[in-house]
């Protein structure tokens, strides 16, 4: 439908609602006419009249933002219908803690040449021959455990956005969490719990009958977190994270969808997709693991 | 209204709505009484109708998965009205990105002390903020946004 002026057609949302598009329309900036498929998305997920009462809660100044986040919540709802956003976060906290895991055995193999680099040289003061091959050295260190060196874990406290600490949900969650013994999340982190307990689906809910909160708890400074190989019981209820990565969601790939909303930057995601791939199957079940939910009030 | 013809209480979903909770309710497995809160939130976000929809798309097996989901981002978004659950993957991404980055920086500092037996290198220094001209300095990974977002972006400077 157009108005009567013909100069601009109706927005997405009107065309959908098949109504006249007032120029006061809220959503018309954020839903153009030829993007049916975001709008489709957005209105799937979320409603038009929820959109509308969040814009009104919000300042204007904030609905750009908020439409953003709303607009890319709805498309990975999408994409991935089962676990959408939580499915991302997963993934990204997965691919951190191997990232950790990987600079901690570096930062430790470089100590261990630090302390090597100055025994040298006192060794050799007292006439003893140092090795003969290097590479030796750093074989052997290689067998170090990887604990040795965590000077890293609190050195990089990056602005987390902490708006979802809750003393309240952490301490009721406490119970549930192994990982949350060392808190460090007071301040700088979100909240998203690093054992999943809650969602295994057939297995059990205990989590959930000793924890009626419902909420995701995080440490990011995940240095704290547990290796995944603990979660060996992961039941097959996570095999969906492993077609998640070699297909990207329950039905269709994401890696070869043609979708209109993909952006230029899909090179970006694939790299970081592709790079997740690698990860062994078993691994991604561990992973998924370790993410729980317990339940708030 | 409860009936006599079964025994369980409604679930939390019914009990907010105020309707009969039948035997084959979709939402009764995943919502039970002694969680209202979890239904209630999802309601005020999302909707029972969205959910309900939601719900019967997916396999029965994976059901309570996209109900925590949801839960989730329900609770996200009702505690940052503006970002929701956005929020915390924006974050996680960039620690991705400066964790790579310090990895790959210590991977040729060890390097080079390896091979070459120099004193190691300082690590590098954390990634600068995001530039006046960004939008929101919120990173969106698998970036869907739209062209006319981009424009947007660039000119209204928005704030994380």
């Amino acid at each position: 439908m157009t108005l009567k002026s013909g100069t601009t057609s109706a927005c997405a949302a009107c065309k959908y609602q098949r109504r006249k598009c007032i120029p006061e329309c809220l959503l018309a900036p954020y839903f153009p006419a030829d993007q049916t498929k975001v709008f489709q998305n957005a209105h799937k997920l979320f409603g038009v009249s929820n959109i509308v009462k969040i814009l009104k809660s919000l300042d204007p100044s904030q609905h750009a933002e908020a439409m953003r986040s709303i607009k890319y919540q709805a498309n990975v709802r999408d994409k991935f219908p089962v676990y959408g956003c939580l499915g991302v976060i997963r993934q990204l906290y997965y691919q951190i803690q191997l990232l950790e895991e990987e600079f901690h055995s570096v930062l430790s193999q470089l100590e261990m040449y630090r302390q090597y680099h100055h025994e040298v040289p006192s060794q050799l003061e007292l006439g003893m021959a140092p090795p003969t091959n290097g590479l030796n050295f750093l074989t052997a260190v290689s067998d170090m455990p990887v604990s040795m060196q965590h000077s890293y874990s609190n050195s990089n406290n990056i602005g987390y956005c902490s708006s979802y600490v809750d003393s309240k949900d952490h301490n009721n969650n406490n119970n549930n969490s192994n990982s949350n013994s060392n808190n460090n999340n007071n301040n700088n982190s979100l909240w998203i719990q690093h054992p999943f307990l809650a969602t295994n689906n057939s297995s059990s809910s205990n989590s959930n009958e000793n924890n009626p909160l419902m909420a995701i708890q995080s440490q990011l400074l995940v240095s704290n977190m547990q290796p995944l190989v603990k979660q060996h019981e992961v039941v097959q209820d996570y095999d969906e994270l492993h077609p998640f990565f070699d297909t990207i969601d329950d039905r269709q790939s994401f890696i070869h969808s043609k979708e209109p909303y993909d952006s230029s930057c899909e090179d970006s995601a694939k790299e970081t997709t592709q790079a997740i791939e690698l990860v062994p199957n078993n691994e991604l079940k561990n992973a998924a693991a370790c993410f729980s939910l317990t339940s708030v009030h | 209204m409860s009936s006599s013809s079964y025994s369980s209480s409604p679930c939390a979903a019914c009990k907010f709505l105020r309707r009969k909770c039948m035997p084959d309710c979709i939402f009764a497995p995943y919502f039970p009484p002694e969680e209202p809160q979890k239904f209630a939130n999802v309601h005020k976000i999302f909707g029972a109708s969205n959910v309900s929809k939601l719900l019967n798309e997916v396999p029965t097996f994976q059901r309570e998965d996209a109900v925590n989901s949801l839960a989730y981002e329900a609770e996200a978004r009702l505690k940052d009205p503006v970002y929701g659950c956005v929020g915390a993957i924006s974050v996680l991404q960039r620690q991705v990105i400066t964790l790579q980055r310090e990895l790959d920086a210590t991977n040729a500092n060890l390097f080079r002390y390896a091979y070459n037996e120099m004193p190691p290198l300082r690590p590098p220094p954390p990634p600068p903020p995001p530039a006046a001209g960004q939008s929101s300095g919120f990173y969106y990974p698998y970036q869907w946004n739209d062209p006319s977002d981009e424009d947007n972006e660039r000119s209204s400077g928005g704030n994380m």
